[in-house]
């Protein structure tokens, strides 16, 4: 049994119908025994059996009311329950949402000239959703070219040599630049391809701990650099099932969060332990932490918590993150408040026995 | 010098390669397909080959197989545009020696196509020296300055490979695929003894240092 929708405030026995009912009942009754009044004599009818009218006319009523709140419901309530649901699925984003109506065309009422204009609406976003991610594709494809033009270019240049120490430095701010461009066409890429269910996750059973070892070890020379302290706290081997390929992509972009936003000097872990069934990874900073607010909007796209960081980030790594661990089974969250860093978990399901190699 | 072979149809990123290379200090060829490629090989020996996978009738896969065929020594790096994991996997298995995604950063492949050349150098002469160490890896010996350190096989492949790639961190995961085998029961703990015990033996060697990257694996550094 469904649970009912708490916005609605009407409830299924309505006192009001209720009391309506009865008002009628006894108004008809009153006429009615006026009409017939002249016939019978009513001071000779015992207390007992008017108490019984009445008692009868109360269940009449009741019933009455019984009857007309059915017939709502199964001719307006459930049809329109039913409408919201959809409607509330296609706002999550599934334009696969039909409604059928209940009726033959001949026989149609408002519900299902409703239920029709429902399904034509859900017909038109789906296709503009297709046109959106397409769109999103073709011009991120676009972009790819030129900018590897641009970049391999500026490299030349570089390597060229004879340059000023201002020219130097303008060749870096193109690199950099380009080097972002590159990297956010590539998150671009890799979640449209998720959303359009290009790819799909394939998962399988594999050591979870030896891929995020070697995750880690990528970043050492940016760790170094920037004196940040790396700490890995992994257990020897723990199975997991999943998509190897795109959870490397996971950790990857945790990873570069964790030690673009820890200033110099800080410090990033990379936590793994195993309970019940499941991993859970945690990477933990010690940059400046987001507020509420933020951390509610940090896997929107392009979302930069802090404008002023707006140029390190591309807004899209987490999108990605949260995009390909619905698709894997598994969560993520987020614990962090301002000045105290932040600790992103994703709990992944481990392998079971039988899949362990 | 140095000669390096690029194969790649898009005529844009194979000059901007070639020229890249070139101003590297490298003897560069460009040649749009495999066909070509393969004339230019018969004329000239080259170090290395760059290639790329998506060509049009042969691909970069047909291309590598047919190489390794005749050549098993020579440094293959792949780019492609292709990021997926299996073709990743194809190409190792065809054993080429390593794979740039496209759009590549010119400078990382400089990184790359050096490193791909040390390592055939060393494996060429199957010698390493770092600075009085001497390892030869046909002997199985450790020298350090002309005294000979007694080392087993596998301690000896261990500090082989950390040296061939200096400042590379592995971490113990990949050192016990690489020379466990499928020997699953071993724990990682055995890479940390073989370690403890190579800084033991080599304690007098202060050309290099094997450090601890902690948590994660070891890496080998020249002083």
């Amino acid at each position: 049994m469904k649970e009912k929708d708490s916005r609605i405030k009407r409830a299924v026995f309505p006192a009001s119908a209720f009391v309506i009912a009865l008002v009628l009942f006894a108004l008809l009754t009153t006429v009615q025994m006026r009409m017939i009044g002249n016939y019978i004599d009513y001071r000779s009818i015992p207390i007992g059996v008017m108490v019984q009218v009445i008692a009868f006319w109360m269940a009449g009523a009741v019933f009455f009311t019984l009857l007309t709140s059915c017939q709502l419901r199964v001719n307006y309530d459930q049809p329109l329950e039913r409408l919201s649901d959809a409607a509330r699925k296609v706002a999550a984003g599934d334009f696969s949402v039909y409604l059928r109506p209940r009726h033959t065309p001949d026989k149609a009422d408002k519900i299902d000239v409703l239920t029709q204009d429902f399904n034509k609406m859900v017909e038109e976003l789906g296709s503009m959703e297709t046109l959106r991610t397409d769109f999103f594709s073709d011009v991120s494809h676009e972009f790819k070219t030129p900018l590897a033009v641009i970049c391999s270019n500026a490299e030349l240049l570089q390597k060229s040599g004879g340059l000023t120490e201002r020219q130097q430095e303008q060749l870096d701010g193109i690199q950099d630049a380009g080097r972002r461009l590159s990297h956010l066409i590539y998150n671009m890429l890799k979640l449209n391809k998720l959303e359009k269910q290009t790819i799909q996750p394939v998962p399988e059973s594999y050591d979870l701990c030896a891929q995020l070892a070697a995750c880690a070890v990528q970043f050492e020379d940016e760790w170094e650099r920037r004196n940040i302290e790396f700490d890995a706290e992994l257990e020897e081997r723990a199975f997991a099932r999943a998509d190897p390929g795109l959870m490397e992509l996971v950790w990857n972009n945790l990873l570069s969060n964790a030690i673009k936003f820890t200033p110099c000097g800080g410090r990033v872990s990379l936590t793994q332990t195993r309970q019940d069934g499941w991993i859970s990874v945690t990477v933990r900073d010690t940059g400046r932490g987001m507020d509420e607010e933020t951390q509610r909007h940090i896997y929107d796209k392009f979302y930069q918590g802090d404008a002023g960081r707006a140029t390190q980030g591309n807004g899209l790594g987490l999108t990605l993150v949260r995009r390909i661990l619905e698709l894997s089974d598994a969560e993520i969250t987020v614990q962090s408040a301002p000045g105290q860093g932040a600790a992103f978990t994703v709990r992944l399901p481990a392998a079971t026995e039988r899949e362990e190699p | 010098m140095i000669h390096i072979l690029v194969v790649d149809d898009d005529a844009e990123l194979n000059r901007t390669v070639c020229t890249y290379l070139n101003d590297c200090g490298f003897a560069v060829r460009g040649v749009l397909s495999a066909q070509e490629a393969y004339d230019a090989m018969y004329n000239t020996l080259y170090d290395l080959i760059v290639s790329d996978i998506m060509m049009p009738q042969t691909d970069g896969f047909a291309f590598a197989r047919s190489v390794r065929q005749v050549n098993r020594r020579i440094p293959i790096l792949f780019l492609s545009a292709r990021d997926d994991l299996t073709s990743k996997q194809k190409g190792f298995q065809l054993g080429i020696d390593d794979y740039m995604v496209k759009p590549i950063e010119l400078a990382e492949l400089e990184m790359r196509v050096r490193a791909l050349l040390r390592r055939a150098n060393i494996e060429m002469q199957r010698r390493l020296t770092a600075g009085g160490l001497v390892m030869d890896a046909d002997a199985m010996t450790a020298e350090w300055n002309g005294e000979e350190i007694p080392v087993t096989t596998r301690e000896f492949n261990l500090l082989y490979k950390l040296l061939s790639y200096p400042k590379k961190t592995f971490t113990r995961a990949q050192l016990m695929d690489e020379f466990w085998g499928l020997d699953s029961e071993t724990g990682l703990r055995a890479v940390d003894v073989y370690i403890t015990r190579l800084r033991d033996k080599f304690s007098a060697c202060d050309s290099f240092e094997i450090k601890t990257v902690r948590g994660l694996g070891y890496k080998a550094v020249l002083r």
